[in-house]
């Protein structure tokens, strides 16, 4: 065993900081895990997901929640979802993994997305600066979620609330990402 | 403030300081430039393009093709604007443009006595001789008197931003008929934007004196406003400008968001909108035109509606003494709100015979015109047929009204030309969800824009699904609008201008005429009518119809030239958006990159990512210092290289080995547990297009990598054969490229150094041999994976943890390896051993060459079908003759190879048909002490030991070489290995 540990560092270092009426935040606790449904296995998937995660698969651009709130489900591709916990757990992967035994393929994404939240009444205006996606309550309420590009970047949008969304974007590129969002803060405030 | 009057919808509260030229004036909130400038008196505020004739405000919207300024200062000045279009701020600075010397003794007014040599065309014709003059003298004299404003040369200090909106409705224009329009589908519960280029919405109601439900046209403009921005469903755009109509009902607009703010605080001063809509209403209303008489430029001379507009909406009267031309009943209107206002009309004169209206105290001619005018920098006098003069210092000309038909144009539409309304109005090819409403659409009068608007938006709700409301419509009286088309006047030597932006005249279009350019399309690059900032807004109509009398023709059999975007110019800044700088494209950082930082790195872009070049320790020289010491540090010792940019992408599904089968060239269908195997990837025409290697971390589980350059098309391609060509194998992918930190440890001592990492785990040669794989734990606990791989060629590992963790593991792996010297190496120390050992890299799987060439020929398994098989079968593939990848050394070792080099049989002299191949990669081999290469040449696998010529005409080298083996280091591969 080695006598050496590894510390976990943010993509963003923890970022948080209050703009205006706005409040742009890392969301360095989450746990993101893509399950994939296998050729034919789509009842025996969402049974499953039922069973272990007590949730139903979502349709293409809703979300759904768990019973306990803990996990909200997205869909990210055809045949594709991504698990999105709240708390994050190195196990995670392992527990799914087992916990589905097979019903679904179970890939870890923590680490591949950086993951924001925008909170604060005007987040529509910040956003209508980078994310295509109509983002009024009659085309995506709460609980609506999309695969979209904002600034050239990949990103998945998801309201979690009548003012709260979540973005998830590259990690790699989240510096550029947190630039981007911030910009269309700091621009839209007065 | 001495053309002020009564009246007018400016703030006379406040008081606006601002310069023109440096003349400190005033104006009031409400004001544009042009207004504020007209109330100072100032009438003349420009050149002309060519002649530079002076030129004074010629209209009071986008469409002024005479008074455009250079705003603001220094690096914010920005050229051509407006002053129309200028909304009126405290500190607001204006300078005139396109003269030498000041704007009252331009020095380039010596144009103006040369006409004669600088009609249409004259670039074409004349400057032609000595032929030599035209490179040295004419075209840079001629180049460097073209165009009207300057550019500053500086950076633009201003911000600039871009955005989406969605809407049911984008209504465009917010006149009558865009007001009535965006209030029925408000009512209706639509969602809404209407937009509207000026800065307060209302459009010809603001500029009349017409009642709308029994009120001032303008306050029911302003509370109808005030009822629309009171809807949740509406969203006023004012200051936007929607100049483009694309595919599929998405508009480009143009937001000026602080351009009349003294101070943008830091705000970008234009948003470039982006709306997405389902259906679209253009209400944009319609441009007046001018008649084509003698001088009819002069500063004063200007169009009767905008005149009227000064006057009802500005309070200001651009003239003391001003007569009208028209050649419809709208003129009337501006010689009686004049009148009403107490501005003294001297004079009316309307084309038409047997009108019968009348004006106390002017003089009334009818069925008669204007041949020429007086007043070098400014109007003094107009001149009749029969000779008489009449004192003016403005001249108000109606030529009539051209629906502004722009938008309906841009996807190829061609409008049709109504004869009573002497005027081109939309055809029916409009883009996809446009419809057309009021002036726009040829509904000339006021009480038909109300009710074409509402009727338009009703009709539009109901396809909506919704239902429109029923209160009732907006009340106005149809005003008189007779027109009889009159374009020019005749008989008269004096020019008349008929594109006053452009010095177009009527002998221009009749020349361009004669001169066999007959086509309207042809006249317009001719003689540049209709081009420019404004267009030819004012102008396109009245050209054409000159050039129908020319040609015999009617205007409908002459035809008409359309509109494209953008309906008035687009800074430059707006379409870049924020997008500038650093900001230009995102930035990829790899997990290392902070310590790197820290750690002397030189970083360099490949694609997005920044990646570590090599770092630089104290007393080194150079990069080669750097590079050489990081080279052999590692092949000594051990070296560790940040590899996180490599695509990674997970590879799940019972089928998944199968997929991969038929991904790879070479076999995968049976790569074991725990293995991994390097593989080849064609494209469908057998070409060589990446490689990689795929680990199996179980029966149904695979990690593969990409090169960094491809890892986005290589997971494009593998999913478009997933979904299209084996929809029936059951597999998926999903790209962890940035979900896992992977360093390259390599080296004679990076498995002791690995060994002081992981937990419990056996990385002897027997437990873990070369392409082996495994998932484990490391520093305690934290989840990895381990690939003994090596690009290097060197004993060799990559370790891979969740990206959180790799900034902590770089700072642990040196800090373990402190014992062993280890030394952090980039990008080109990377190159170097991979050139070294041999290895393909971009350079050499450029898309162009083939396996067989690549000397990876036997990689192409024969025993089962995969993407590109087939076809890398061709025989000019596989030609024995054809192209080898090997190794060069130069015959003089002190020489220095370069990349890009040809290869010569000695003797040859250099060309095409001689040419034997290329050198791909190069760079100097610390371990070998000169500098090595590797290149594609014919028979090159056949040819080991021929010295030949590496010739580069681009840097003047030629340099002997000889043909070697491409295993410059341990050909037998017994590092990685052992």
């Amino acid at each position: 065993m080695a006598d050496m540990t590894l510390t976990a560092t943010p993509a963003l270092e923890g970022y948080d900081r209050t703009i205006g009426t706005m409040r742009l935040a890392e969301r360095t606790s989450l746990s993101l895990v893509s399950m994939a449904i296998p050729l034919d296995g789509e009842g025996r998937a969402a049974t499953a997901v039922r069973k272990h995660l007590h949730a139903e698969l979502p349709p293409a651009t809703g979300s759904t929640l768990s019973s306990d709130g803990s996990c909200r489900i997205i869909q990210t591709a055809a045949d594709q979802y991504m698990a999105i916990f709240e708390h994050h757990n190195d196990a995670f992967t392992d527990l799914l993994t087992n916990a589905l035994d097979g019903a679904v393929y179970v890939t870890d994404q923590s680490d591949v997305w950086v993951g924001l939240s925008l909170t604060g009444p005007d987040a529509v205006d910040a956003l209508e600066r980078l994310c295509p996606i109509d983002l009024h309550d009659s085309n995506f309420p709460v609980g609506a979620s999309a695969r979209t590009v904002m600034e050239h970047m990949g990103t998945i949008i998801l309201r979690t609330g009548q003012h709260d969304y979540l973005l998830l974007s590259a990690r790699s590129s989240a510096g550029s990402f947190l630039h981007a969002v911030e910009t269309s803060v700091r621009y839209t405030q007065p | 403030m001495t053309h002020r009057i009564d009246g007018g919808l400016i703030d006379r509260s406040q008081t606006l300081k601002f310069t023109f030229n440096g003349k400190r004036m005033d104006g009031h909130p409400g004001d544009t430039l042009a207004s504020a400038l007209l109330a100072n008196g100032q009438r003349l505020v420009g050149r002309s393009f060519k002649y530079h004739r002076p030129r004074g405000i010629f209209s009071a919207g986008s469409e002024e093709p005479n008074a455009l300024v250079q705003l603001r200062t220094r690096a914010a000045q920005e050229p051509n604007t407006r002053a129309t279009m200028a909304e009126l701020f405290d500190g607001l600075s204006a300078t005139s443009q396109n003269h030498r010397g000041s704007l009252e003794f331009d020095l380039m007014a010596i144009n103006d006595m040369m006409s004669p040599f600088l009609s249409a065309g004259f670039y074409y014709k004349t400057f032609m001789w000595p032929a030599k003059f035209w490179e040295k003298l004419y075209e840079p004299v001629i180049r460097a008197s073209a165009g009207l404003g300057r550019l500053s040369g500086r950076e633009d200090p201003d911000v600039y931003d871009h955005g989406f909106l969605h809407c049911d409705v984008l209504v465009i224009g917010a006149g009558p008929a865009g007001l009535s329009a965006a209030l029925a589908a408000g009512r209706a519960g639509a969602r809404v934007i209407l937009a509207d280029e000026d800065f307060r919405l209302g459009g010809r109601l603001n500029a009349e004196t017409y009642e709308v439900d029994g009120m001032p046209g303008a306050d029911w403009a302003a509370q109808t406003v005030a009822e629309l921005q009171a809807m949740d469903n509406v969203r006023l755009l004012p200051r936007t400008t929607v100049y483009g109509a694309y595919d599929h009902g998405i508009y480009g607009a143009l937001e000026r968001m602080t351009d009349h703010l003294p101070d943008a605080g830091g705000k970008p001063r234009q948003v470039l909108w982006r709306i997405y809509s389902r259906h679209a209403i253009l209400c944009a209303g319609a441009t007046e035109r001018s008649m084509a008489f003698g001088n009819n430029d002069r500063p004063g001379v200007m169009l009767a509606g905008a005149v009227r507009t000064y006057a009802n909406r500005f309070g200001v009267t651009p003239g003391k003494q001003v007569a009208v031309f028209t050649n419809n009943d709208d003129g009337w209107r501006t010689a009686h709100d004049l009148s009403a206002r107490g501005v003294r009309v001297t004079a009316v004169i309307d084309s038409r015979a047997g009108v019968t209206h009348t004006l106390d105290g002017a003089r009334i001619e009818t069925g008669s015109a204007i041949v020429d005018t007086k007043g070098r920098k400014g109007l003094n006098w107009i001149t009749l047929p029969n000779g008489i003069r009449i004192e003016a210092d403005c001249l108000a000309v109606s030529g009539g009204w051209s629906p502004n038909v722009h938008l309906t144009c841009h996807q190829r539409g061609r409008p049709v030309w109504r004869d009573d309304l002497a005027a081109f109005v939309p055809g029916a090819d409009l883009p996809v969800g446009m419809r057309v409403a009021g002036a726009a659409n040829g509904d000339m009068t006021l009480a038909a824009a109300l009710k074409t608007g509402r009727e338009t938006a009703n009709t539009v709700a109901k396809d909506l699904g919704l239902t429109p409301s029923r209160k009732a419509a907006p009340k106005a009286e149809d005003e008189p609008s007779d027109i009889t088309a009159f374009w020019h006047v005749g008989g008269t030597k004096s020019r008349a201008w008929v594109d006053l932006q452009n010095d177009v005249t009527t002998k221009d279009i009749k020349q361009s005429h004669q001169e066999g350019f007959r086509s309207v399309e042809h006249l317009k690059r001719y003689t540049t009518l209709g081009m420019a900032t404004d267009q030819g807004k004012t102008a396109n109509v009245l050209g054409l119809a000159i050039l129908a009398e020319a040609s015999g023709k009617t205007i409908p059999e002459t035809g008409t030239t359309i509109f494209r975007p953008p309906y008035t110019p687009v800074p430059i800044g707006a379409f870049a958006g924020r997008a500038r700088g650093k900001d230009f494209r995102p930035t990829r950082l790899t997990p290392s990159h902070k310590w790197a930082s820290e750690n002397g790195a030189s970083f360099v872009e490949t694609g997005m990512w920044m990646r570590a070049e090599w770092f630089t320790r104290p007393g080194e020289k150079g990069w080669r210092d750097s590079v050489d010491r990081e080279v052999e540090m590692t092949r000594n010792s051990v070296g560790i290289c940040d590899v996180t940019t490599l695509g990674k992408i997970d590879i799940q599904g019972r089928d998944a080995a199968e997929f991969l089968n038929r991904i790879y060239s070479n076999a995968f269908a049976k790569l074991p547990v725990g293995k991994v195997r390097y593989g080849l990837m064609l494209r469908e025409d057998g070409y060589a297009y990446d490689d990689g290697t795929t680990a199996r971390l179980s029966e149904t589980h695979f990690v593969m990598t990409t090169t960094t350059a491809n890892a986005v098309l290589v997971f494009r391609n593998m999913e478009f054969a997933r979904q299209c060509l084996w929809p029936d194998l059951d597999v998926h992918l999903i790209s962890t490229t940035d979900g896992w930190a992977q360093f390259a440890v390599a080296g004679p001592n990076s498995r002791r150094l690995l060994e002081k990492v992981v937990d419990d785990f056996d990385l002897s040669n027997d437990a873990f041999p070369f392409m082996a794989c495994a998932e484990l734990t490391i520093c305690g606990s934290t989840s990895a994976r381990l690939f003994r791989i090596s690009f290097s060629g060197e004993l060799a590992y990559e370790l891979a943890v969740p990206a959180r963790f790799g900034d902590s593991l770089i700072r642990v792996l040196m800090e373990a390896g402190e014992e062993f010297d280890a030394v952090p190496y980039g990008l080109e120390a990377l190159g170097v051993m991979r050139i070294e050992k041999g290895h393909a890299a971009g350079n050499e799987l450029n898309g162009q060459t083939t396996a067989a060439q690549l000397g990876l020929g036997r990689m192409v398994s024969k025993k089962k079908d995969s993407i590109g098989s087939v076809l890398s079968e061709r025989s000019e593939m596989n030609r024995d003759d054809d192209l080898r990848l090997v190794g060069f050394r130069p015959a003089d070792r002190e020489a220095r190879l370069d990349a890009g080099a040809h290869f010569f049989t000695k003797g040859d002299t250099p060309s095409l048909e001689t040419d034997q191949g290329w050198m791909t990669s190069v760079a100097y081999s610390p371990s070998l002490g000169h500098s090595i290469g590797l290149g594609f040449i014919k028979r090159g696998d056949q040819r080991m030991g021929e010295i030949v010529r590496a010739h580069d005409p681009i840097r003047d080298k030629d340099t002997e070489v000889e043909i070697v083996s491409p295993h410059f280091i341990d050909p037998e591969g017994e590092r990685q290995r052992g």
